[in-house]
């Protein structure tokens, strides 16, 4: 038995070695700046369904590429469903790659682990075009220790979440929803709608709005406070207002303003089906058209907070350039001519003109069918909005209007900080099953948040979260006082 | 485990003939035969009718539970899309559709293309499935073979631990350069551990030595030998392996997902899980959703996923009664006795 | 040495079956293996590709198993985890045979297939699809059970926030899914089994019950004990389906329904770390593999033909 694993174990280490062979031998085996002056290709990863009219829109950009920095673009689409598991394999396996689309906890999680190149000597010379037309909150939001690891989507960078409302209901009952600040003041509005529209719910499930700034996301109990004191993080489940408003949203439950399935539904309410009175959502400018246009019926929001930019709203879309990167200088002189020049962005992502769009004599555009059945592209995944062509239905000072909304914004307490969860790993694996445990449930108003809350604070002590609320403290006064 | 050893370790087999009984039941086989038909009141062949009518029953309700779900699926597509949005699914829909359908009709090249996919990977991967696990479990259930319990436990270590998700893909695509092949399709699924423990039992039961002892003595090739006796005695277990090998091909979707990114290679469940994936991803990011909504418009909802279904699992369950003739009729008799 | 290669020799047809099995268990299996060695180093990627990366990762022991055993859930899931695997071995053994041995025995052979069949149907659910069905069943809303209580008069449960009903539910899903697949194999190996056997015991007058009991059993007697150690092998290990998207994800039902794979995929969907989730893959394959030669030994002092190796 021994002789028989030991004869195993020299087996697996002898394969080993030859396989380090062979995986490094590959790799150093691959072109640098063309040899001899030939183009180089860069490979882009990006998510979406993968297009028929791929090879043909890019056989242009190639074409347009060539000339002006002597490269070429091979692009692979991922799916949307497979997007996050085949990503990362790509990015663990070590792949040979040059630029992938990322965002939010991936982005700061593989470039924590040192997956993407830190970019801030790039962005200085061969992006710095694309550095001055991006909008600065965007960079300070995504840099991770001090540096930037990929180049956001010039967009939206602020959040605000809003109440929405179904119009026509507001009109019919003649709501005053101006009045409308916190989840309490929904109240009047929810008991008319029960007793006089049977076949409207009046609560579209959402998990009720708290105030923080989360460090993880809504449902992990570490928040800096979006009022008063912003230096300090808390787990807000103690709070009062936390009580206080999973009370509220308990009583809905209750009296029925939601369904009875509120904490295990994955329902999203598609919007064109008219069966909800008020819902939450994150607005950006020209939402409500937005959304009154794939309704097909008029929706209106209010505020729920101040348009604030945050570490999530910034980091909605990025690309950023892979450690693995054989060229990154190259792969940066794409991404600056992607972010600064309409003739390429709109090429890549609205296609060729006359083939899947034309323009208007007022230079705004129309799609074709072409685009929508060959070559439709998330555009929010690929670079600046601003450059983008308008189509004739847009209001004209759209752009304009996003670029108010973000210099409006105000800056959220950890715009820029991002925990490094190291020395705490096991406590969060096990604050992360309790906080899944208990925050649906809670956050949609279906247990009795004067029982459950405590149990639930009670089990996140055991869990030891203290000693993670200690070291998310120590990490962000050290970040505050490196960036006075 | 052979005849001749199971007389010390086997104290109930006290209705099973010994070895030298055999050669004397054989002669008077025919003789028992007729014994046996003309006492056919008392026949013990089958169970008692009553007895018989009770487990039908009890099986009937089982089956149909178990082909319930499957006809409810098949409801659910056949719904209209709204209906199910406003009341959920409901064994009578309010309002029946053929939407679904007609989406699928719609993407009849993508869809014929992954059926087209899927078969050949399919019968391909069964056939040299079978074949390497024949060989491989017949060879370690053969006592002259010195080192079978070696490679017993090489094959049954492999069946606990494995190499982890990143590593298998490293060596597929960058040692093995499988990557959008169908090959990767094929290759990855061929062996399994527990099969080959499985038809090691089987050929060590339905192949005792004492039958290959004569043919070795007739001068047979140990290859002959294979493919003349012991292939058609251990045709249940074969037909069980080619059946499991088969359902695995057919209903594996998450090698595609890692290994194949062209879409003229996606198989058809790769596609329904792309689709369902899709969906998930839709809920979960009602913002991009939205943002995106002509993308959107053309992604299928759950009527579409059924009938994706319907259409995926179908020929797999019609072509199953191919291989229950190898599980009910029994192909074996007489074949221990020359 | 020179015995070494006149073994070779003699064996050389047995081996050259092995072969091609064996390239691939080396390749496909045993080369990746060196990747579980992640289980104890901190990954950080090198863009020098992997193997650079699993280098350059600096050790850290046992740190990334810490948490599976260092919080209260740690117990739970541990529990949940055995025990449902237990009784899963135990009545898959029972449920299966039993029904290999009566589809068998059916007068009706036709009836036998048809049945067959249909009890194979679930397998080709998957567990996305068969939550939504369960869902159907265990709504509070529109469900079925529900709608049966009602017309006894019973109050309406509301399935997905009490526990106390899922081990029972989970058990019956997990059989109704398995049975007809796990089936398959004792039926084989049924029909495999000699007539003669039969005829023999018929004459000395055995009822059916007798000759199942006697003829039957004993002879797949092998099969049910090799595969059972198997299923002993993975004793740590579940179906995930079955215990995160039936139960949708419920938080209140996390006390019954959790068990170490989803205890392991929920926490590390914050943390996305590789070493971590390598770890726990590494320690149910340990403790299995444990379990499984643990067993064997056993089985070989009892009965030496009948164990694995």
């Amino acid at each position: 038995m021994k002789k028989r694993l030991g004869l195993l174990l020299a087996l697996v280490l002898s394969i080993g070695t030859i396989l380090s062979a062979c995986t490094s031998k590959d790799s150093s085996t691959s072109e640098k700046d063309g040899k001899n002056g030939q183009p180089y290709e860069i490979k882009w990863y990006t998510i979406g369904t993968p297009q028929k009219d791929t090879d043909k829109v890019f056989a242009e950009v190639n074409k347009y590429l060539k000339k002006k920095i002597n490269a070429t673009v091979k692009m692979t689409q991922i799916d949307w469903g497979d997007w996050d598991q085949k990503s990362q394999v790509i990015i663990n396996s070590g792949e040979s790659f040059d630029i992938t689309f990322t965002n939010g906890t991936k982005y700061v999680q593989n470039a924590q682990k040192g997956a993407f190149m830190a970019i801030d000597d790039l962005l200085n010379k061969e992006g710095k075009d694309l550095k001055q037309v991006i909008d600065p909150a965007l960079l300070e939001g995504i840099k991770i220790n001090g540096k930037v690891y990929g180049v956001p989507t010039n967009k939206e960078a602020a959040r605000q979440s809003v109440y929405t409302f179904n119009k026509r209901l507001v009109d019919k009952y003649q709501f005053d929803i101006t009045k409308v600040k916190t989840l309490e003041d929904l109240e009047p509005m929810l008991k008319v709608i029960k007793e006089s529209e049977p076949t409207i719910t009046p609560v579209a499930t959402f998990k009720a709005y708290l105030p923080y700034d989360y460090i993880f996301n809504n449902e992990l109990p570490f928040g800096f406070p979006l009022e008063g004191d912003r230096d300090h993080v808390i787990n807000f489940f103690e709070s009062d207002l936390a009580m206080q408003t999973y009370k509220t949203m308990h009583n809905y439950y209750k009296a029925g303003y939601l369904k009875e399935d509120a904490a295990t539904s994955k329902d999203s309410w598609p919007m064109d089906v008219e069966n909800w009175f008020v819902r939450m959502g994150d607005s950006a400018p020209y939402a409500d058209l937005l959304w009154s246009r794939s309704a097909k019926y008029d929706v209106v929001s209010v505020p729920a907070e101040e348009p604030t930019t945050f570490n999530d709203s910034v980091s909605g879309a990025i690309q950023a350039i892979s450690a693995t990167s054989k060229n990154p200088k190259k792969a940066m002189e794409f991404l600056n001519l992607l972010n600064t020049d309409p003739y390429l962005r709109n090429l890549v992502d609205k296609g060729i003109e006359g083939v899947h769009y034309k323009k208007n004599d007022n230079g705004t555009i129309k799609d074709l069918p072409a685009r929508v059945e060959k070559y439709n592209i998330p555009t929010y995944s690929i670079g600046n909005f601003y450059t983008l062509y308008l189509y004739d239905n847009d209001p004209k000072d759209k752009w304009d209007k996003f670029k108010e909304f973000n210099s409006a914004a105000k800056p959220a307490p950890t715009l820029g900080f991002h925990f490094n969860n190291d020395p705490v790993r096991s406590e969060i694996a096990a604050i992360t099953n309790i906080s899944k445990e208990f925050y649906p449930a809670l956050a949609t108003g279906s247990v009795d948040p004067e029982e459950y809350l405590p149990k639930y604070n009670k089990k996140l002590k055991e869990a030891g979260i203290d000693k993670v609320l200690k070291e998310i403290q120590k990490q962000f006064d050290e970040w505050k006082s490196k960036n006075k | 485990m052979c005849l001749h050893e199971g007389r010390k370790s086997r104290p109930a087999a006290k209705y099973m003939p010994n070895e030298l009984d055999q050669t004397s039941v054989a002669i008077s086989q025919p003789l028992e035969e007729m014994k046996v038909k003309r006492k056919k009141t008392r026949n013990y062949h089958n169970l008692h009718p009553v007895t018989n009518k009770i487990v039908s029953v009890l099986l009937g309700i089982f089956t149909l539970m178990c082909v319930f779900p499957f006809i409810y699926v098949i409801i659910i597509s056949f719904t209209s899309e709204e209906s199910i949005v406003r009341n959920g699914f409901e064994i009578i829909p309010k309002a029946w559709s053929i939407d679904a359908y007609h989406y699928l009709w719609n993407v009849k090249e993508q869809l014929f293309r992954s059926y087209g996919v899927t078969i050949l990977v399919t019968i391909v991967g069964t056939i040299i499935s079978v074949l390497m696990i024949s060989f491989y479990s017949y060879a370690i259930s053969r006592p002259q073979f010195k080192y079978r319990r070696f490679f017993t436990f090489l094959a049954f270590f492999t069946m606990l631990f494995s190499g982890g998700l990143v590593p298998t893909y490293i060596v597929v695509t960058q040692f093995l350069h499988l990557k959008n092949t169908i090959w990767a399709l094929i290759l990855p699924l061929a062996m399994n551990a527990f099969y080959i423990i499985i038809m090691r039992t089987f050929f060590l039961k339905s192949v005792p030595e004492s039958i290959l002892e004569s043919a070795r003595i007739d001068g047979a090739s140990e290859w002959r030998i294979f493919f003349q006796i012991v292939f058609p005695l251990s045709l249940p277990g074969i037909a069980t392996i080619a059946l499991f090998s088969t359902l695995g091909y057919w209903n594996d979707w998450f090698t595609a997902l890692l290994y194949i990114e062209e879409p003229k290679l996606v198989p058809l469940q790769s596609l329904l899980m792309k689709i369902e994936a899709n969906l998930e991803f839709m809920r979960q990011n009602v913002e991009i959703s939205i943002m995106q909504q002509s993308l959107f418009d053309t992604i299928p909802q759950d009527t579409a996923k059924m009938a994706m279904v319907v259409i995926a699992t179908l020929p797999i369950a019609v072509s199953y009664p191919f291989f229950q003739k190898y599980f009910i009729s029994g192909l074996t008799i007489g074949g221990v006795k020359e | 040495m020179k015995r070494f290669l006149r073994d070779i020799y003699i064996n050389r047809i047995w081996l050259l079956m092995v072969l091609p099995g064996t390239i691939w268990l080396l390749l496909f299996s045993y080369l990746p293996m060196f990747g579980q060695v992640l289980a104890f180093k901190k990954f950080r990627i090198d863009p020098d590709g992997f193997f650079a990366s699993v280098m350059n990762s600096e050790w850290v022991g046992l740190d990334n198993f810490k948490y599976l055993f260092s919080t209260n859930d740690a117990f739970i899931i541990t529990r949940n985890t055995i025990l449902y695997n237990l009784i899963f071995i135990v009545l898959g053994l029972i449920a299966a045979v039993t029904t290999a041995i009566l589809l068998s025995e059916l007068a009706n052979k036709k009836l036998s297939k048809v049945y067959q069949t249909g009890m194979l149907f679930p397998h080709f659910i998957s567990w996305v699809i068969g939550s939504y069905f369960v869902f159907t069943f265990l709504s509070s809303e529109h469900g079925l059970l529900n709608n049966i209580l009602s017309w006894f008069h019973i109050d309406p449960i509301s399935w997905y926030s009490d526990p106390k009903y899922w081990p029972f539910i989970l058990v019956f899903i997990s059989l109704w899914k398995g049975i007809g697949y796990g089936s398959i194999v004792y039926l084989a190996a049924i029909v495999g089994i000699d007539r003669t056997y039969y005829e023999a015991a018929m004459i000395d007058g055995a009822s059916k019950w007798k000759q199942i009991k006697h003829v039957t059993l004993p002879m797949i007697k092998p099969l049910m004990i090799i595969l059972t150690i198997m299923n002993l092998g993975r004793i740590f290990n579940s179906d995930f389906g079955l215990f995160f998207q039936v139960p949708r994800d419920s938080g209140a039902l996390y006390p019954v329904t959790n068990v170490i794979d989803t205890f392991v995929y929920r926490g590390l969907m914050t943390l996305g770390d590789i070493g971590m989730s390598t770890a726990a893959g590494l320690y149910q394959s340990a403790v299995g593999f444990v379990l499984v030669i643990i067993t064997n030994y056993i089985v070989r002092k009892i009965d030496e033909e009948s164990a694995l190796f």
